[in-house]
């Protein structure tokens, strides 16, 4: 769409028309249904649209622009999968503007949607094969959806193995569900804390989540790992991947870029050619070998 | 951007119109007079909201700023009496920001009767409901404050443009400082002194200078000392654009006394930095001798370790001779003619040069006194700055910018001259320098040891703009 | 002199054009074109033609802002009893036409363009402004339209173009848009004598020959990507200090922030001009900064630029070497002989001494 001929083409379709246009950032008002924080710092939001519109779709891995009205726009990933599509969570932890604001929100107010945006888990090409998601921190919220979608059609991937690492036992995301992940035939679920982070009484690991994923002793054997974390831990963890002779394209991530308008168009999140809000959030570990190291 | 609110209350302006007042009161003293103003049943105007904080030593500018954004018509501010402050010190410090910001609103053309100080007790009930009374009269007289980030009619001023004190110095006197130049820097790399000598090289605009770090000897041979020198390369010395590693810089005059106030706050180590002052004749913009070069007689001070003139280097900062011909200050000048104008026509003046601001914050880029890793205008909780490049964004940005440089501003002149807008910042803050200078007795950049006049006190500063 | 028609070049006296802008006001069209305001030289709408300054070269800020504004309301909101109403903003249906910009900046808003025309706050002005360029009859020591495909006779974007003869000017057609805007006119206007359009180009030849940067050529792009992590860039944007002149300037730079102003009661939802010189641009919450230094910074807009759009858009440069950054810039940062240096790969040896 580089040439003014083609480039009009949009334009013109639109000019004349009198009114007032609509813009694509505009978001679709959502009432907060539930909230719950899930440590002292990251907190989850369960979300119902106001109007009476379709619902929201997604697929797992997409992400949606969440905004409070006089704080701004946050980016989240959808935490559930869309198999449980009722409503759209997300969970986030307070560090910026929108996310404090967000925070202090309560059941029955009402915040901005607009999504979803992006791609998604390739989650058709894991058919038959074992998983191992391993989430570090808040990067667990991103793997949940694709967690969930895949424990909600059981039958049709192998041997999974749920590794979720959080600095604390206190910053572990998701403890008050991951028993029911344990409870599902063929899922086995390994909790960690980095040294120092853990209570008297602490039944799970204890180390840096790549040391405590070497000591599983996982083959690559067509395994696939779905990963998500702050970048440290996925410097790390792809060291140890290269140890134990994981194919890069067996390994998934999402690339957490600044973002503003989730269109490709604001610039913010520009890795080389792409962007990671069309183009991402999810790459595998093969492709991002291949772009430039601006994530 | 309109903001509803404000709207709503212009258009309400009609003659049911009661003024929006906000106050800024210290808890221990002023809140509890107008306690006391409560129950002892005294009637003032119902007109201000009170915003309580511990001390008035606790109210930032930037509250006063905020208010008038949002809406307010008038502002004013009160703790307790000098002497009496709970924290002791508190209401010193505020007096001294008062006079400064006070000085700025002012200076940009605000109706002095909106904004207003105080100073009540506990037991000066009395005393609140007549301030409050009195501040009413003063906001309800100058009105619904209607203009804050726009001009309500065009400004129509022109500046007086001075004669230049002395002509464009000689290009042989120029090449011999270069030569001079060159020499020094070569010799300081050769001999291992510093690993950087910080000048100035040709740029690709003809006649234009850029900054050069300099790290092999061969490579001085690039520098040149011109009448476009004029970057103040003391911006590389401090904060989130210091160049690391124990560098030789060249400065003027100007540039002298940036490095000097940096030594005052303490962000720079006079060990890490070879200070080369150089002898200069005066910046050209155009064909026009810089403004704050005509009261400047090129001297750079006693703080250098080299001082390179056109009869050569010297050790160490022995005069120059190079003395030059000075005038009066052009920016004096037309302050002062802008100063003669009525408020409403200056501030009609200023709103129409921050109009153009695009918010590239190339001023605060170049400025050797912005050295913050992370800059208010970057901060969102709370959003002091708008980030709107619009009347009220750019009216807070142009507002904070020059109230965070008032006593530390060295005049360098360099945020006026990257300023794509052609915005006159140099008046603004050469104007709050001379407040400071005639209130405070403090001259930026002239004492490397001096502490920065907002940062201390006296108790007995002047304190006539004070209830 | 015939009927004239469809596609026929116009020669105008100086009046003429003049009284053209006039009848384009008269039409309540707006008129955005070069005044001299401030000790600037700036796009303004105006109202009346002698107020417009038609001398030869660039205005202090390309013409990008009429379509895609400093800051941009994208929906109000307010707090009704706890739930947000939204409202669009008003619509804005004035026909406007760029009179008297560059062949630059003309080919600097088909950049835009290819960007920007998915929205369709731009797309509609976009739709409803007509360009009319003046071909430029000398060159800033800044300017390398040349060195990435364009010409100071450039036709790309350009609905109509305007070319300065000795005594007044050629007019010229070349878009349905512009056929439009000249159709009306066509009666009262002369008919361009044989020669008079080939003077204009010869002319514009000269102006191209006096541009003496070297061509960058498209074929340079992936190269250019593969120097991302040369530490080349370090050197050459050392002296950068962090401001957003060159992307506020810049005809093509299209980055915007999206925030609110106002309260939790009431207030906008804003797009805002960005640019990849901040820190903030890219810093995440968690203050980790993918481009945690201001070189980092600096060459994501050099490559951005001359690597990573053309490879997704056909080659052409996201430059048009309009020269505004590099005379605008506090620092002198020269995007045109970074990208030389960084191809050359060799450290930069003057500061000053660039191939020109």
């Amino acid at each position: 769409m580089s040439s003014a001929e083609t480039a009009a083409g949009p334009a013109r379709a639109a000019a004349g028309t009198a009114g007032p246009l609509e813009s694509p950032l505009k978001p679709r008002l959502m009432r907060i249904v539930e909230a719950w924080d899930e440590t002292p710092d990251v907190r989850s939001l369960r979300l119902q649209p106001v109007d009476d519109g379709p619902p929201v779709r997604w697929l797992p891995g997409q992400f949606g622009e969440f905004s409070v009205f006089g704080a701004g726009e946050a980016v989240f990933t959808m935490a559930n999968s869309p198999s449980r599509g009722e409503f759209v969570e997300c969970g986030f932890r307070a560090l910026g503007k929108v996310t404090w604001a967000l925070r202090d929100l309560a059941v029955g107010q009402v915040i901005g949607y607009r999504g979803p945006y992006g791609n998604s888990f390739p989650v058709d090409s894991w058919r038959g094969k074992d998983l191992v998601f391993i989430g570090g921190g808040i990067g667990t919220v991103a793997l949940r959806a694709p967690l969930q979608w895949v424990l909600d059609h059981r039958g049709d991937f192998g041997e999974i193995v749920v590794l979720n690492g959080a600095r604390s036992v206190a910053d572990l995301c998701y403890q008050k569900e991951m028993p029911a992940w344990a409870e599902v035939p063929g899922v086995h679920v390994v909790r960690t804390v980095d040294p120092g982070g853990e209570t008297p009484g602490w039944d799970g690991e204890v180390g840096l989540l790549p040391a405590v994923f070497e000591r599983l002793g996982l083959a690559p054997g067509g395994r696939i790992v779905v990963t998500c974390g702050p970048p440290v831990m996925l410097h790390y963890l792809f060291q140890s991947l290269e140890k134990l002779k994981f194919p890069p394209e067996d390994v998934v991530t999402t690339l957490e870029n600044k973002m503003k308008c989730g269109l490709g168009l604001c610039g913010r999140c520009n890795v080389g050619r792409l962007f990671v809000c069309v183009d991402g959030p999810v790459f595998t570990w093969a492709r991002m070998q291949t772009l430039p190291r601006d994530y | 951007m309109t903001e509803p609110t404000l709207q709503a209350r212009t258009e309400t302006a009609a003659p049911t119109w009661k003024p929006q007042i906000a106050a800024i009161v210290c808890n221990w003293c002023t809140y509890a007079g107008a306690d006391m103003a409560g129950t002892t049943r005294r009637e003032y105007p119902a007109s201000v909201r009170l915003l309580r904080v511990p001390c008035s030593g606790r109210v930032n500018p930037l509250f006063i700023l905020k208010a008038f954004e949002q809406g307010a018509d008038g502002v004013l501010v009160s703790g307790c009496h000098p002497g009496d402050c709970h924290y002791v010190q508190g209401n010193y410090f505020a007096r001294r920001r008062f006079a400064a910001f006070r000085s700025l609103l002012n200076f940009l053309g605000l109706d002095p009767r909106r904004v207003h100080f105080s100073w009540i007790s506990a037991s000066e009930g009395i005393k609140w409901a007549r301030v409050v009374g009195d501040v009413t009269r003063a906001v309800t007289e100058a009105g619904p404050l209607t203009d804050w980030g726009r001009a309500s009619s065009p400004a129509q001023v022109t500046l007086p443009e001075p004669p230049a004190p002395r002509p464009q110095p000689a290009a042989a006197e120029l090449e011999a400082v270069t030569g001079h130049v060159r020499e020094l820097a070569a010799s300081l790399l050769r001999e291992g002194k510093v690993s950087f000598v910080l000048g100035w090289a040709p740029g690709p605009s003809p006649g234009q200078t850029i900054p050069a770090f300099i790290q092999r000897p061969e490579d001085a041979a690039t520098l040149v000392f011109d009448t476009h020198s004029h970057a103040d390369l003391a911006a590389f010395l401090a904060g989130p654009r210091k160049v690391s590693g124990k560098v030789a810089v060249l400065v003027k005059a100007c540039d002298a006394r940036a490095a000097t106030t940096l030594l005052a706050e303490g962000q720079l180590v006079r060990e890490d930095v070879v200070l080369v002052g150089v002898s200069c004749p005066g910046m050209w913009r155009d064909d026009r001798l810089a403004y704050r070069c005509h009261s400047c007689d090129g001297e750079v001070g006693a703080l250098c370790d080299f001082t390179v003139s056109a009869a050569g280097v010297q050790p160490g900062a022995l005069p120059t001779g190079a003395k030059r011909a000075t005038g009066p200050d052009p920016r004096d000048l037309q302050n002062a003619h802008l100063e003669s104008l009525p408020a409403a026509q200056r501030w009609a003046f200023w709103q129409e040069q921050f109009a153009d601001c695009v918010r590239c914050y190339a001023c605060r880029a170049v400025c050797p006194m912005c050295y913050c890793g992370s800059c208010i205008s970057e901060q969102h909780r709370p959003q002091w700055v708008p980030t709107s490049i619009d009347g009220r964004g750019n009216t807070a940005w142009n507002l904070v910018r020059a109230y965070h440089l008032s006593g530390r501003c060295v005049g360098c002149d360099e945020c006026e001259r990257v300023c794509p807008a052609n915005i006159r910042l140099d008046l603004i803050n050469r104007r709050l320098a001379l407040e400071l200078e005639q209130r405070f007795d403090y001259h930026a950049g002239t004492d490397p040891e001096g502490a920065p006049p907002l940062a201390t006190f006296r108790p007995d500063d002047p304190q006539e703009f004070i209830y | 002199m015939g009927t004239p028609s469809a596609g026929q070049i116009h020669r105008l006296g100086r009046d003429q054009l003049a009284s053209w802008v006039d009848a384009l006001l008269g039409e309540r069209k707006r008129v955005f074109a070069p005044v001299l305001r401030r000790g600037l030289r700036v796009l303004r709408a105006v109202e009346r033609a002698q107020d417009v300054d038609f001398a030869p070269g660039r205005t202090r800020w390309s013409p990008k802002e009429f379509l895609f504004p400093r800051t941009e309301t994208l929906f109000s909101y307010e707090n009704r009893d706890g739930v947000p109403v939204l409202a669009d903003p008003p619509a804005d249906d004035v026909p406007r036409i760029l009179f008297g910009v560059q062949p630059c900046d003309a080919a600097g808003l088909v950049r835009l363009d290819s960007i920007l025309l998915q929205d369709p706050f731009y797309a509609r002005r976009r739709e409803l402004t007509t360009v009319v360029a003046i071909a430029c009859s000398e060159a800033a020591p800044e300017c390398f339209c040349t060195a990435v495909g364009g010409s100071p006779a450039g036709q790309e974007g350009v609905d109509v173009l305007l070319a300065p003869l000795e005594t007044g000017w050629v007019v010229r057609a070349l878009s349905p848009k512009g056929e439009a805007l000249l159709a009306p006119r066509r009666g009262g206007w002369e008919t361009a004598a044989a020669g008079d359009w080939e003077a204009a180009l010869e002319q514009a030849g000269r102006v191209a020959g006096s541009i003496g940067r070297r061509e960058l050529p498209a074929a340079w792009a992936e190269k250019l990507e593969q120097s991302f992590a040369d530490p080349i860039w370090d050197e050459l944007a050392r002296r950068c200090v962090g401001c957003s002149i060159c992307a506020y300037v810049c005809p093509s730079c299209s980055c915007f922030d999206v925030a609110d102003e106002g309260s939790d009661a009431c207030g906008s939802r804003c797009r805002t001009w960005d640019s990849c010189s901040f820190r903030l641009f890219t810093q995440h919450g968690s203050g980790h900064n993918p481009r945690a230094t201001q070189p980092a910074r600096s060459r994501q807009r050099v490559l951005h630029k001359f690597a990573f759009y053309p490879l997704q858009h056909g080659g052409r440069a996201m430059c048009v070497g309009c020269g505004r950054c590099i005379r605008s810039c506090p620092v002198g940062m020269d995007i045109h002989a970074e990208v030389v240096e960084v191809m050359s790969g060799r450290p930069e040896k003057e500061a000053g001494d660039v191939q020109r």
